[in-house]
């Protein structure tokens, strides 16, 4: 009983993938991103 | 999302400002304006990164270099993810 309540709250957290996140997640496969801004120092 | 909006189907060139480093892994780019860097994680985006200017728009690019039709979505979001940092930029027509 206890399991099915956690279950059913840890669905609802997960929101829905839609196109958007789908466009996201496949440019992420390929490209990469990372600004240099404010990394004076690290070297 | 509409077939006319996608930007496979738009003159595209790498953005002036920025510089091309080959890498075993693909590419990586650098953005002297806004001193980002973006990672190709593929050789093929590379390759088709430097077929841009030659061809009418992004699509025959990638279909010069070899993109299989079921890899055109993932092609399209990459295209457009360079398109929106500024290491892509549209051709006049």
């Amino acid at each position: 009983m206890a399991d099915a309540t956690i279950q059913a709250a840890t669905d609802a957290d997960i929101p829905a993938t839609d196109e958007g996140q789908d466009e996201l997640l496949e440019a992420e496969l390929l490209v990469e991103d990372v600004s240099i801004d404010g990394m004076c120092g690290v070297y | 999302m509409t077939e006319t909006t996608s930007v496979l189907d738009r003159p595209l060139e790498l953005a002036a400002q920025v510089s091309v480093r080959p890498e075993r892994f693909g590419a990586l780019l650098y953005h002297f304006g806004t001193r980002r860097l973006s990672f190709l994680k593929d050789p093929r985006l590379l390759a088709v990164v430097q077929r841009l200017p030659e061809v009418p728009t992004a699509r025959a690019a990638c279909t010069a270099c070899g993109v299989e039709p079921g890899s055109l979505r993932s092609f399209d979001a990459a295209l457009r993810r360079l398109l929106d940092t500024g290491m892509l930029q549209e051709r006049p027509a």
